[in-house]
């Protein structure tokens, strides 16, 4: 009796294995119809758009339009550059420092196929007490070290004629998630430099604390962008150029609605404020700051723009005197720089990082 | 049967043999000591009750009984580690409060110190006895642990160590030897009581004897009042002057407490080494082992014998 | 006669390793674990040249030289004509070592009350009445979420740190040594009184000199948890450090900065553990572990 049963249960059980394997298998070639891209977000103002795109299926709309899928995937923003650098996911929205730092410098050739916006004030450094810039050297100054946040406090030394104090000042490295409150807790710390939110909340919570510099100070030098792998987009069977274009013909869409008026762009507004969590007030202060490239045709004219090398420039040195691009990077040159015009800063054959206007020029000329 | 008058016949006492001290005065007392304790469903559990025990001083108290019927909570009340829920304790008239060096206690095992040698576990209490930690960067303490470390090491080897032993650690003794130092330990301190709980049931039987003979001459020399407890008949007949019985606490008529007997031991008077030999041994063996079986749980009735007088013996 | 070897037994139980398979095993699973990355790492290398995700030796050891002998970014750059010693001392390494040891070593010796406490509670009934129900709940409440707490408290300087880590690791300690000093015999400690100690001899002359080695054993497994909190203070909000350079490197993927740290964090644990289990061996020859 017992050796029947055995038998059927070794036979029922095969057959299900065998039933299981043809259905992943059928699952496997069912999916690969349509090439599946993964965009990765951080929450910032410039970004948080990526996520009501995602959820309003106007991603869904242009993705079909090309033939594509795309699935759009929140991460901390550190978290998120991993993931670009180690090749887990496709396309990632960040700043071109890190857009330097992190994939070009690691010699993953990386492509910006759209600038977003630039922080018109987003970032700031904040000191308690009437201290000016010049008496900052001696005090402790609060903010995420090798990010933009110490790039936004050396270029409000440089542009005040203070550059030679730089080495003076005392860094301590403070991870945002703890900042406000180790600001707020401790009356010793005279500085910080963050961004908004938090700036928005130091300055909400205790009214002796006031902005020394902004980044309006500096516009066009810290830029949001979202780039892509250069090998996914120069994929063989042109998915990736398709990707691109979907992508970039939602994010105008998306751009339009939110910058338009009307009942859509108050769902645009709180669809992308629900992104952080934010109040749709916070989160419309936090635009006030951020020069939005709103149109293709605005994006366009700035990625052509000869002030975007300058600008760059001035990025790439800082990351270079900050070891930021490498230890064993001999010179700035190593992590080369290609522009929509064609010309190349750094040396030819060391291009890792691609400012691509095509896309923003296809969107500007209705060709999406 | 054994009767209460027993013809002692004269027999002289050996050299070493101290006088009892006299008078007998009472060095522990206990008046109506009962302890009882709340346990469960069985509401409460009595472990002794209504105990009147007087032990003169110099006697040597053998307290029988199985497992479980309150000898060793006797042992501890006296030592102070348990507090009656009825009734008085007392040694040397004070009333016992908590351990104090009133009474030396060797227990059945894990009464060394295992971070301390044999010569370091035996010199603990004299040392402690004469000075305090900052008396001790004294001079005159150097001269003292000198003269301590002598007589710990003789009384060691008079216990049977040898001195390569006077430095090693307990873990690396025998049982028997354990136990030895353990005694030693105690005595070195020259308590007026020693209490025993069970010190020998641990040990092969020809260490047993070996050291029931040792104990037998120490007592003989310095009289301290032992109370020894013990499952073991012959052991308690072999040394003891005084036997006390204890059966488990039963609710009866005619039982008044678990006290089943308490009588003087006739073969005391003899030398040590004929006692076993002894008819009045064997009879009161026999008597002894009856009574114990009698009083154990499966059996309801109980003939107690008359509680005879406690006179010291020799 | 020795026994010949039969590959079953390696799944035995009955068996008795020579002592050439127990030393030459014991190496196996670091040669696997070097060999996997080395794998990585050239196929990596192989694909993108520039990867820095999994350095090469050549780099890691570049990485580790840079970081030994070259001053950290925020300080001076090192006079050229400077000994081999000089160099060594001004190194980034040097400086992140120094200041990650000093916390560790105060947390450490802030500690010691802590096994003192535990001690009493086990030995003084009235001590342990009072502390032992709250011990066992502070023991739970998790202490990185009481980070900005004790930012608040104690500034984001040393202090805030020191005492995540103190408030992190006390109460597992004072638990231990608590259970620890209750398995003492209660005869030995009823002899002591029969041998006239006092209160302070018995707590201190016998139960603590008695557990001392098992103490040492349950410090020894609490460096790990020293060594996170410590981490996660400094990785949160510091100037320098190991795990603060740790985190600085991070943002620009400098694998091969991080690695030969992590590897020096271990070191560094992995001797201070065998110094204590040396010590605990010479102090108390006498200790029986079960």
């Amino acid at each position: 009796m017992y050796r029947v049963l055995s038998y059927r249960w070794t036979l029922l059980s095969r057959v299900i294995v065998t039933v299981a394997l043809l259905l992943i298998v059928s699952a496997k070639t069912a999916f690969a119809e349509a090439p599946t891209f993964t965009v990765g977000w951080s929450v910032y103002a410039g970004w948080n758009p990526y996520f009501y795109m995602a959820r309003s299926g106007i991603l869904k709309k242009w993705a079909d339009k090309y033939g594509v899928a795309i699935k759009v995937q929140r991460f901390d923003y550190a978290a998120s550059l991993d993931a670009f650098v180690s090749k887990n996911i496709d396309a990632c929205t960040m700043t071109n420092m890190e857009a330097l730092d992190m994939p070009a410098a690691a010699g993953v050739d990386s492509t910006s196929i759209i600038i977003g916006d630039y922080s018109n004030g987003n970032d700031a450094v904040l000191a308690r007490s009437n201290l000016s810039l010049a008496q900052l050297p001696g005090h402790s100054i609060l903010l995420v070290q090798k990010t933009v946040s110490e790039y936004l406090l050396e270029r409000a030394m440089v542009l005040n004629g203070l550059g030679s104090d730089l080495p003076q000042l005392k860094l301590v490295n403070t991870s945002d998630s703890d900042i406000v409150g180790a600001y707020l807790g401790d009356k010793r710390n005279q500085v910080a430099v963050t961004w908004k939110p938090l700036v928005s909340e130091i300055l909400g919570q205790d009214s002796g604390v006031h902005e020394l510099f902004d980044s309006s100070k500096i516009p066009g030098e810290i830029l949001d962008l979202l780039v892509i792998r250069t090998d996914v987009l120069n994929r063989p069977d042109g998915s990736g150029v398709r990707f691109a274009k979907a992508i970039t013909g939602a994010w105008y869409e998306t751009m339009a609605q939110l910058t338009g008026s009307g009942p859509m762009s108050l769902q645009a507004i709180k669809g992308s404020a629900s992104a952080s969590d934010d109040t749709v007030e916070s989160y419309k202060e936090q635009l006030r700051t951020t020069f939005l490239f709103s149109s293709p045709q605005s994006a366009e004219q700035f990625a052509t723009a000869g002030a975007l090398k300058q600008k760059m420039d001035l990025v790439r040195q800082f990351c270079f005197h900050h070891a930021l691009l490498g230890q064993n990077i001999q010179s700035v040159d190593d992590v080369a720089i290609i522009y929509p015009d064609g010309s190349i800063q750094g040396r030819k054959d060391r291009v890792r990082l691609r400012m691509d206007a095509t896309y923003m020029r296809l969107a500007s000329q209705g060709k999406l | 049967m054994v009767s209460a008058a027993l013809k002692l016949e004269a027999v002289p006492a050996p050299a070493t043999v101290a006088p009892l001290p006299a008078p007998r005065r009472t060095e522990i007392a206990l008046r109506n000591v009962g302890v009882a304790y709340p346990a469960g469903r069985e509401g409460v559990k009595t472990v002794l009750s209504k105990i009147d025990l007087d032990i003169l001083a110099g006697e040597f108290v053998a307290i029988l009984g199985e497992t479980g019927c309150g000898k060793s909570t006797l042992l501890r009340l006296i030592l102070g580690q348990e507090f009656p829920s009825t009734g008085s304790i007392e040694v040397d008239s004070k009333p016992v409060k908590k351990i104090d060096s009133r009474c030396g206690y060797v227990p059945q095992k894990y009464s060394l110190f295992p971070d301390r040698t044999v010569l370091g576990n035996v010199m603990y209490g004299p040392e402690n006895a004469n000075s305090r930690v900052l008396g001790r960067i004294r001079p005159s303490y150097f001269r003292f642990r000198k003269s301590l470390e002598a007589e710990a090491r003789s009384y060691l080897e008079r216990m049977g160590l040898r001195p390569q032993d006077m430095h090693k650690y307990p873990h690396q003794l025998s049982g028997g030897m354990q136990q030895r130092v353990a005694i030693a330990q105690a005595l070195l301190m020259r308590p007026p009581v020693l209490l025993m709980d069970e010190a020998f049931s641990a040990l092969d039987p020809s260490t047993r004897s070996s050291l029931q003979e040792q104990l037998h001459a120490i007592w003989l020399e310095s009289r301290p009042t032992i109370v020894f407890v013990t499952h073991n008949t012959q052991e308690a007949l072999l040394l003891g002057t005084r036997l006390i019985l204890l059966g488990r606490h039963q609710e009866t008529k005619t039982q008044r407490n678990n006290v089943l007997l308490d009588m003087a031991i006739s073969s005391a008077r003899l030398p040590f080494a004929e006692r076993q030999h002894s008819t009045e041994f064997h009879e009161l063996h026999e008597y002894v082992k009856q009574l114990a079986y009698r009083s154990s749980s499966m059996h309801r009735e109980i003939d107690l014998s008359p509680a005879l007088g406690t006179e010291g013996c020799l | 006669m020795k026994p010949s070897f039969h590959p079953a037994d390696l799944a035995g139980i009955q068996v008795r390793p020579s002592r050439l398979w127990t030393q030459s095993l014991g190496w196996v699973l670091f040669l696997v674990g070097i060999a996997l990355y080395v794998n990585t790492s050239i196929a990596r290398h192989k694909e993108n040249p520039e990867d820095r995700i999994a350095p090469t030796a050549t780099q890691l050891f570049n990485g580790l030289k840079s970081a030994a002998l070259e001053p950290a970014e925020e300080d001076d750059p090192v006079d050229p004509g400077a000994t081999l010693w000089q160099r060594l001392t001004h190194s980034m390494l040097w400086k992140d070592t120094l200041a990650s040891s000093r916390r560790f070593l105060i947390a450490l010796a802030l500690l010691i009350p802590a096994v003192l406490l535990g001690l009493h509670m086990a030995v003084f009934p009235y001590f342990g009445a009072v502390f032992q129900r709250f011990v066992l709940f502070f023991d739970k409440i998790v202490a990185l979420s009481l980070l900005p707490i004790l930012f608040i408290a104690f500034g984001i300087e040393e202090w805030s740190k020191i005492m995540l880590m103190v408030i992190g690791v006390a109460p597992t300690l004072i638990l231990d040594t608590f259970n620890i000093a209750r398995g003492v015999p209660r005869e030995q400690i009823v002899k002591a009184f029969t041998l006239k100690s006092t209160n302070l001899d018995v707590a201190y002359r016998v139960v603590l000199k008695q557990v001392m080695p098992q103490i040492i054993d349950s410090v020894r497994l609490n460096l790990k948890p020293l060594a996170l909190f410590l981490f996660a203070g400094e990785m949160i909000a510091s100037t320098d450090g190991l795990a603060y350079r740790i985190a600085i490197m991070r943002r620009h993927m400098g694998m091969d900065i991080i690695l030969p740290y992590v590897l020096w964090v271990a070191l560094l644990l992995f001797v201070m553990d065998a110094l204590l289990r040396f010590a605990n061996r010479r102090l108390h020859p006498w200790y029986q572990p079960l």
